[in-house]
């Protein structure tokens, strides 16, 4: 249960990486773009995702 | 029934009541095929989904606005399962009545004993601030509701657990806690690993944002739409009869909402025809049923 609690607390972080990123990632691929700054779509995806994720646990909510 | 003005203002209270509970029997203890045959459609066609994407190729244009209502239509049957409305405990079809509920809360990644004990006390603690699980989609406009659906997606919404998670604890649940955060694991596990395998764009289209969007209409039309504007708490208060430019097939029956709490185990294919019947009684006990005080020609 400490796990899951644990596992729970950090959980917008771990969806920013988990599926965020990918999902930006093959979007972005999806539609022809590249990611900015000569970074690959998936380092983009993953700064992304992971930023708003963090941001999302730190508040406690995404909107 | 056909009842003037005059023959129940001459009925005491009691007589009333007795009234109501004799419409309310005719309604209740029927099959309802309809929403039965719903249910098991909709779990039909939703994982057809699926293989229809990913094997025959159906374009994802095509299958995200499906997936959206499948997932949309998966709460009702789930709901009249909580109320044993299919069969009730030591009847001969609860298993059916079990499976039903099991099935379509699994896709909105709700238990559905959850779902039971929370929405027990929905109409319990109705409109009380403090112990209705519903209470966090009280919002005075349509617009405000649509803004506290999406807030009450949330990881924590006003920065305390989730509403469902706070009943259960007060209710001594933690069985059912772990049982929804074992469910979500699995749900998140099987996005993350559909995502990183390459096909994130598909689950999100066939589950994640249908999901998120089919939360938005259940919350509004039936958490907010049937309780706003949730001030009054009561047998006759606490919930009401509303007109929509949707009409009852768009709001999935939640016009007439009224008649649920008082007969919950009314199915609801049979609670506009209920409230009819009903709407003179209810006129008389003051309940809020003035958007739908006449029945359209």
């Amino acid at each position: 249960m400490h796990f899951l609690k644990f596992i729970f607390s950090i959980g917008p972080l771990i969806f920013g990486i988990g599926f965020l990123a990918p999902l930006i990632s093959q979007s972005f691929q999806a539609l022809g773009w590249s990611a900015p700054w000569g970074f690959s779509t998936l380092t983009f995806g993953l700064l992304v995702g992971a930023a708003l994720g963090a941001l999302a646990t730190v508040r406690g909510r995404w909107v | 029934m056909n009842m003037d003005a005059g023959q129940l203002d001459a009925m005491s209270m009691e007589a009333l009541r007795e009234q109501e509970r004799l419409i309310a029997r005719r309604h209740l203890n029927h099959f309802p095929w309809m929403t039965f045959s719903w249910g098991m459609a909709n779990v039909v066609c939703w994982l057809l989904l699926w293989p229809a994407v990913f094997a025959w190729g159906l374009s994802l244009w095509v299958a995200f606005p499906v997936a959206v209502l499948n997932l949309m239509l998966f709460y009702l049957p789930s709901h009249e399962a909580q109320h044993s409305i299919i069969a009730r405990p030591g009847e001969k079809l609860r298993w059916l009545n079990e499976f039903v509920g099991h099935v379509c809360s699994a896709p909105l990644v709700i238990p559905y004993r959850v779902l039971r004990a929370t929405h027990m006390e929905h109409h319990k603690y109705a409109n009380d601030p403090e112990l209705d699980p519903d209470y966090p989609m009280h919002a005075e406009s349509p617009l405000g509701a649509i803004w506290k659906a999406i807030q009450w997606r949330q990881p924590r919404p006003d920065g305390k657990p989730h509403a469902y998670a706070r009943a259960l604890e007060r209710l001594g649940r933690e069985d059912l806690i772990a049982e929804a955060a074992l469910y979500e694991l699995a749900y998140y596990t099987f996005l993350f690993a559909m995502a990183w395998s390459g096909f994130a764009i598909e689950v999100a289209l066939l589950w994640w944002l249908p999901r998120h969007l089919a939360f938005i209409y259940i919350l509004f039309y039936l958490a907010w739409a049937p309780h706003n504007p949730a001030m009054e708490r009561g047998r006759y208060k606490d919930t009401r009869s509303f007109k929509s430019p949707l009409g009852n097939i768009g709001t999935m029956g939640m016009q007439f909402h009224v008649v649920h709490h008082l007969y919950p185990r009314i199915p609801l294919y049979r609670t506009p025809q209920a409230y009819w019947e009903l709407l003179p009684i209810l006129e008389k006990m003051g309940a809020p049923i003035e958007e739908l005080s006449a029945r359209p020609d």
